[in-house]
């Protein structure tokens, strides 16, 4: 079963590929709607009245907000170490923790996929894709990425069981991607890919290494020892990958 | 601070080394392995030019590498068949060295070390490939999902996804 719902200011598309009931999917795929939605609400910036907001107004005290909100925080100041600070919630001025919440919204939503039952699916939210188990024709799902310059074709494509798929590039937002370090756009990568275990570190990871330009790859080549793998497009058309890149050709 | 704007100013020295190397020691009758990497073939990237730092750092390793052509000499390709090792680049953590395997007068193995405090690690050489249009094109139809740059609601409507769940619904 397929769906694909707007939210979080993107599209979502959620497969299901298991073989049942066609009540018991569209049940599954409520449920990720639903909680997709909630994060939403709770977490946009463009909401006056969620978590997000007033924690920014100053109406709403660290003490007394959610514990997902509090884990929200915690993971953002935990990958602004991680990545030099080059991963940064508050790289605008104030608190916007959208580039983890959304990869972290979907690790949730397919964690809870997995256990009402689901073996097989995978949610691509705006071009990040969490995944587990097979295709519906028992192989692994194959992801492509996304060629850095022609929207209708793939640089890539990927073979994978179970992981996260993140891309970061300048191509869609312009040069709107700010490099938190110097305040300036970042330049250098046209396109970033990280692959691992968990989307919410993948996407950082990606966002980061884009924002630090042409260091992002020998960055991003030592992130492979923490099981995340990368593919990047520079600027001027050169492609890097790291070796155990799951690639399918 | 100092110190990651540190790692992060010698690491990218080591990215440029290994283009250095490749197009430095690469034998011009190898042209599949020899075109220039910021050249997509037949795509229509229009590429931008690209920041100074590669070429700079990229001009400094042909001097290195060339010290260690002048060992090999075989006639076809101009390598001689084994492991060779650049000069050693220095930065505040350590060296970096880009070390290639030469076998049957052509580059099978290339690769950079960048010892760190810690620990060090490596971008493989076909890491270091140029995006192909071929490829490309066979790469198109067989896949389930899409990874790109994050789409807005609007953009998405043009997206390779899009037409991917429009084909499947």
């Amino acid at each position: 079963m397929r769906h694909v719902e707007h939210v979080m200011g993107t599209t979502v598309s959620i497969e299901l590929g298991e073989d049942r009931p066609d009540d018991e999917l569209r049940r599954l795929v409520t449920d990720v709607c639903d909680w997709l939605h909630e994060v939403d609400a709770r977490f946009s910036t463009y909401r006056a009245d969620s978590e997000v907001s007033r924690f920014g107004r100053g109406e709403l005290r660290l003490e007394d907000a959610s514990a997902d909100f509090r884990h929200v925080l915690e993971a953002c100041a935990d990958l602004w170490r991680d990545t030099d600070g080059y991963f940064d919630a508050y790289a605008a001025g104030a608190l916007d923790p959208s580039g983890y919440v959304k990869g972290w919204s979907v690790e949730v939503a397919a964690a809870r996929l997995r256990a009402a039952g689901s073996r097989d699916h995978y949610i691509n939210a705006g071009g990040d894709i969490r995944m587990r188990g097979n295709h519906p024709d028992g192989g692994p799902w194959r992801v492509g990425i996304r060629h850095p310059w022609e929207a209708d074709k793939v640089s890539w494509v990927l073979a994978l069981h179970d992981g996260a798929v993140a891309t970061s590039g300048t191509y869609e937002r312009g040069d709107h991607v700010i490099n938190p370090r110097n305040g300036r756009p970042a330049e250098g990568l046209r396109s970033v890919t990280v692959v691992g275990p968990d989307l919410s570190v993948a996407d950082a990871y990606a966002t980061a290494a884009l924002a630090m330009g042409e260091a992002g790859i020998a960055w991003l080549a030592k992130r492979a020892a923490d099981g995340y793998d990368s593919a990047v497009v520079t600027d001027d058309g050169r492609a890097f990958s790291s070796a155990n890149l799951p690639a399918a050709v | 601070m100092r110190r990651s704007t540190a790692a992060a100013v010698g690491t990218l020295t080591g990215a440029a080394l290994i283009i250095g190397v490749r197009l430095s020691v690469t034998p011009p009758e190898a042209p599949a392995v020899a075109a220039p990497p910021a050249e997509l073939a037949g795509g229509t990237p229009a590429p931008k030019p690209s920041s100074k730092k590669p070429a700079a750092s990229g001009a400094k390793t042909e001097g290195a590498a060339n010290k260690d052509e002048k060992k090999e000499e075989k006639p076809k390709s101009g390598l001689k068949d084994g492991v060779f090792k650049g000069g050693a680049a220095a930065n505040p953590y350590g060296k970096i060295q880009v070390s290639i395997r030469v076998e049957g007068g052509e580059i099978t193995d290339a690769a950079a070390t960048y010892p760190t405090a810690n620990d060090s690690a490596k971008i493989n050489p076909p890491a270091i490939a140029t995006l192909k249009q071929s490829t490309l094109e066979a790469q198109n139809a067989d896949v389930a999902a899409v990874s790109g740059a994050t789409y807005t609601s609007e953009s998405y409507v043009k997206s390779l996804q899009a037409a991917l769940d429009a084909a499947k619904a």
